[in-house]
């Protein structure tokens, strides 16, 4: 098969910038010392990210294709998670810049740590091969191992890096023997051979495929951290800097879902239709990610009750939000995916604007417990407001983004004839999540001042303030006016390569 | 015309936040006028609404999120247009009583203006999505009035305000979503109503198969009733009722509650008939359960404000007793009694207020035994003539507006034979209803005077002038009811056929 190698590097244009971008940082740091302290990585960063963002632009209206000799895809899928990761790590970047934990010697070591995730990210979101997926998948972990002990004297973020390092290697290794059993069987690592191949063997298929499926759903389940998988998620998420967890909490995990995503609908089931796909027959996928969905959010929810420490609250919040997302995967069809990709838009936005603010509170305070939030949202409206704004719209309260995710998300579950009670479940955990986030505001808004702390620290730093506010202002706006992005991701997954 | 009402106090909201903190007299101003037009324009939608039509009037619409079919659809029938005149003219009222809010001034009337956009967009909305994002956008403004601007218990209580409800909109959430997959893609509410597309599927949860039209029926209902609220959701009510600012409470209990009633009648009721008369008899025993419940638990308290909010509740039975009779007469006494309820409980609440800002407590008898208040009828004859006038109201005395509602509910409820064991137990509740306003009225009133409160002043203007109109709607109503009967007549007439 002769392929135009250019019409390949055109195709992969978005990662190249990428690399573009680490190769910039690189030469520079050690070319030009200076540029380690100052602006110049995040505006590097920020145009490469810009640039793949727009070379992304172009792509998704094409011809969704295969290219590398079938072991990537561009579509509109693909280009639909570039942009998120080309947000996510310019938002994170730029979060890491305003904090105090990121010292201003290591914000050249930060943005190229940062910059290689994303790499990661897009080639875990782009893969159809399952080696290119590992690669993606080792470049994230490799990388956020080192990210996640950024702060090379704490204690707790060399812990968090020790833990997040062994219960990684440990589901990789577990991923590594699901994909090696699934190619013993299948004798391909293509995507679309094996989909394609188990489709044809219409439920003639070993016990050991569904060991092999359960191995491989184990290693992704650690990356997004769904129940049995999440463990590391709060301690992690403690130990490492708070914009590095800010970043944890959004990117890396919806690269694992993309990948998820694909591989449910790519190898596991087949498209029988229309936007519907169908489970490869002898497999139980459907029912499992049902209860998978069910437990991950029960456990989340339940955990994220008894935190005290804001950060690992948000952190089993995250956990819990992952459930509510594995609800879209089990209609199996493209309106449930559709309000996947809808719910990581108002997610991102609103987790990161929730990190973030826990962030400057700790920058502030120096603690990271409800009791440090006490009357904040009176000293620092447009902190507070923020806050109340990301966290209502977590809840999944009307007028703002996280609303229409869940709407759309227990949409799908209830069009799903059989799973009514997987809408159930979801919402008497709406219901239990408004506890915990309520704690928070209830400490910003309702609860007196410390009397004790300094006032004059109190003070929002401007660049932190718009920040905030163009963090707030879309998850209220996709909230009320949320037709727009629903006709593009629609757009996005008619491309959808299958 | 309803989009100016509904979001003429977001615009004021917008305004207040702009204003300097430190100008709070140009806050409440603000307040006034947001409040003001939105009146005026009730007032004028009052004159104007046809009278001899059951159809949807006023109607706007535009197409809002065009993918799902969800439409900016507002519009007002005879159930919408008695919540709407009954909101605009308490949200005025409640925005002067509040006139001495101290702390955080610009925040209060800010969330107070959203408040009342709020609740007017629930009654206005004719679009299932629309209702609920207005539902839903309520509880934010609430939860920070009580919760700030409370009183002892208040987080206690905002939370559990907050937690309730979102727990009873999650089940309608729910059935919102069903309603769309299975009703033809469409979250129109007159639609709805007009194809009632449910009756006959089935739909299963848990391995059991459900007739769809009664777990959506159920499910509304629990979301609905936990507003009204039906025992045994009711326990966030004395909570909420007690911790909250005076005008919060008048809003809770003139405004809020009746959201619950409106929509299981809009909901329930239009669109699923059948399983509406599948449930009638248990909303009949709620109904009795609420009112004898609501009478004994407020026969036992001392505390004046706990006292007026388990009366809601029994009161509040009432209107369930009315609407689940299916005559004309229980109906439109339902719907009355709605109207009638936000009148005297309003007036109620708002005295209790005026009597906590002099003596600071309100205790019929205190916690230790001794007497709260007591003789102050001696000190006070103008408040205490307004408040014998609100509770009279209450409890139902001829000539006043609650006789002509609660007459026709049991009129109602007594007609249909299969009924009659429940009313004759309902009606203890008029007695008990009687014994513990006025065991109350004469231990706060009359007696010896407490000499404690021997230099107690009087009502001020700003008090007589937020109580008087209500006070003329009691006996103006109570006397002549017709302009409000006028009002619903058709639209209940027309609800009644499906039930026929």
């Amino acid at each position: 098969m002769a392929e135009n190698i250019f019409e390949n590097l055109r195709l992969i244009g978005p990662e190249l910038c990428l690399v573009f971008v680490l190769l910039g940082l690189f030469l520079s740091d050690a070319i030009f010392p200076s540029t380690k302290k100052n602006w110049f990585p995040m505006i590097l960063t920020a145009v490469g990210c810009l640039v793949g963002a727009v070379l992304t632009c172009k792509l998704h209206t094409g011809e969704p294709t295969r290219f590398f000799a079938d072991t990537v895809a561009s579509d509109g899928f693909a280009a639909f998670f570039r942009y998120l990761f080309f947000f996510t790590a310019v938002v994170g970047l730029y979060i890491a810049y305003g904090s105090k934990e990121i010292k201003k010697d290591e914000r050249m070591d930060f943005a190229l740590l940062l910059v290689c995730v994303t790499f990661g990210m897009n080639l875990t979101a782009i893969a159809s091969h399952l080696l290119v997926l590992y690669l993606g998948i080792e470049t994230i972990s490799i990388v956020s191992f080192v990210m996640a002990g950024f702060r090379r004297n704490s204690l707790k973020s060399n812990e968090a890096s020790f833990k997040y390092l062994i219960f990684g290697a440990l589901s990789s290794g577990i991923m590594l023997y699901g994909l090696s059993l699934l190619y013993g069987f299948t004798g391909s690592l293509y995507y679309h051979e094996i989909g394609a191949f188990l489709a044809s063997r219409s439920g003639d298929v070993p016990v050991l495929l569904n060991v092999a499926m359960v191995m491989i759903y184990a290693g992704l389940a650690f990356k997004i951290s769904a129940f049995p998988m999440h463990f590391w998620t709060p301690d992690v998420y403690e130990g490492a800097p708070t914009p590095v967890a800010t970043f944890f909490s959004v990117g890396p995990k919806a690269a694992g879902f993309a990948a998820l995503m694909r591989i449910t609908l790519d190898l596991f089931a087949f498209k029988f239709g229309e936007g519907q796909w169908q489970a490869v027959e002898g497999v139980g996928l459907v029912q499992s990610l049902a209860i998978l969905a069910a437990v991950t959010m029960t456990v989340g929810n339940l955990s994220a009750i008894g935190q005290n420490n804001v950060k690992r609250m948000l952190a089993y919040s995250s956990i819990a939000h992952v459930g509510y997302l594995l609800m879209g995967l089990v209609s199996l069809n493209s309106f449930g995916i559709e309000a996947v990709l809808f719910y990581f838009i108002a997610y991102c936005t609103m987790n990161l604007g929730a990190f973030w603010v826990v962030s400057t509170v700790k920058d502030m305070t120096g603690e990271e417990s409800i009791e440090a939030f006490r009357g904040l949202g009176w000293t620092m409206p447009v902190l507070g407001v923020c806050m109340a704004v990301f966290l209502f719209s977590l809840a999944g309260i009307p007028l703002f983004s996280g609303f229409v995710g869940k709407f759309l998300l227990f949409g799908a579950v209830v069009k799903t004839p059989g799973f009514l009670w997987l809408a159930l479940v979801g919402i008497i955990n709406s219901v239990v999540s408004l506890f915990y986030y309520v704690k928070i505001l209830k400490s910003m808004w309702l609860d007196k001042p410390d009397t004790h702390t300094n006032e004059a620290a109190l003070v929002l730093p401007t660049g932190h303030s718009i920040g905030l506010v163009a963090l707030a202002v879309p998850t209220v706006v996709l909230g009320l006016f949320f037709g727009p992005a629903l006709v593009f991701i629609r757009q996005v997954m008619a491309t959808f390569l299958n | 015309m309803l989009s100016w009402i509904t979001f003429f106090p977001l615009i004021a909201m917008a305004v207040i936040l702009l204003l300097p903190r430190n100008r709070p007299e140009l806050v409440k101003w603000t307040a006034v006028v947001g409040a003001t037009v939105p009146l005026i324009l009730g007032v004028f939608l009052f004159f104007s609404f046809d009278r001899s039509s059951s159809a949807i009037q006023f109607a706007e619409r535009a197409s809002w999120i065009a993918p799902f079919n969800i439409e900016y659809y507002m519009g007002i029938d005879g159930l919408s247009v008695p919540m709407v005149l009954l909101t605009v003219m308490l949200s005025l009222i409640c925005v002067v009583a509040s006139w001495n809010i101290k702390t955080g001034v610009k925040g209060y009337f800010a969330m107070f203006m959203m408040l009342e956009t709020s609740m007017l967009g629930v009654f206005c909305a004719l679009d299932f999505f629309l209702f609920f994002v207005f539902w839903e956008a309520m509880l934010l403004p609430m939860y920070f009035l009580i919760g700030i601007w409370g009183g002892a218990n208040k987080v206690y209580a905002a939370i559990k305000f907050f937690l309730y409800t979102l727990a009873g909109s999650v089940l309608m959430l729910l059935a919102m979503v069903g309603f769309y997959f299975y009703g033809g893609e469409t979250f129109d509410l007159i639609k709805l109503a007009a194809t009632s597309p449910f009756a006959g599927q089935s739909i299963s949860l848990f391995g059991w198969s459900f007739a769809m039209d009664k777990l959506f029926w159920l499910g509304l209902f629990i979301g609905f009733a936990i507003k009204v609220p039906v025992w045994p959701f009711h326990t966030w009510l004395p909570w909420a009722h007690v911790e909250a600012p005076t005008a919060v409470s008048v809003i809770l209990a003139g405004v809020l509650l009746k959201m619950g009633t409106y929509g299981i009648l809009r909901m329930n009721y239009g669109i699923l008939p059948e399983a509406t008369i599948w449930a009638a008899n248990g909303m009949m025993i709620l109904g009795v359960i609420n009112i004898l419940y609501g009478a004994f638990c407020a026969l036992a308290q001392t505390d004046l404000k706990k006292l007026v909010a388990y009366s809601s509740v029994s009161h509040m039975g009432y209107v369930l007793l009315g609407m689940a009779s299916f005559t004309t007469a229980g109906l439109n006494g339902a719907v009355l009694q709605m109207f009638n309820h936000g009148i005297s409980s309003a007036m109620l609440f708002l005295l209790v207020g005026v009597i906590y800002d002099r003596a600071h407590h309100r205790w019929i008898v205190k916690p230790d035994g001794s007497r709260g208040f007591g003789g102050i009828a001696a000190v006070v004859p103008v408040y205490t003539g307004v408040f014998a006038v609100a509770l009279f109201s209450a409890l139902g005395l001829p000539g006043l507006n609650g006789f002509i509602s609660e007459a026709l509910v049991f009129l109602g409820a007594f007609s249909v034979p299969k009924y009659q064991g429940y009313v004759i137990v309902g009606s203890i509740g008029i007695v008990l209803g009687a014994a513990y306003l006025l065991w109350m009225f004469m231990r706060v009133f009359l007696g010896p005077l407490n000499e404690e409160y021997k230099d107690l002043q009087d009502m001020t203007w700003r008090e007589k002038g937020c109580l008087a109109p209500l006070l003329i709607l009691c006996v103006v109503l109570g006397v002549y009811p017709k302009p409000v009967l006028d009002l619903m007549g058709q639209t209940v007439a027309k609800l009644l056929t499906l039930f026929s």
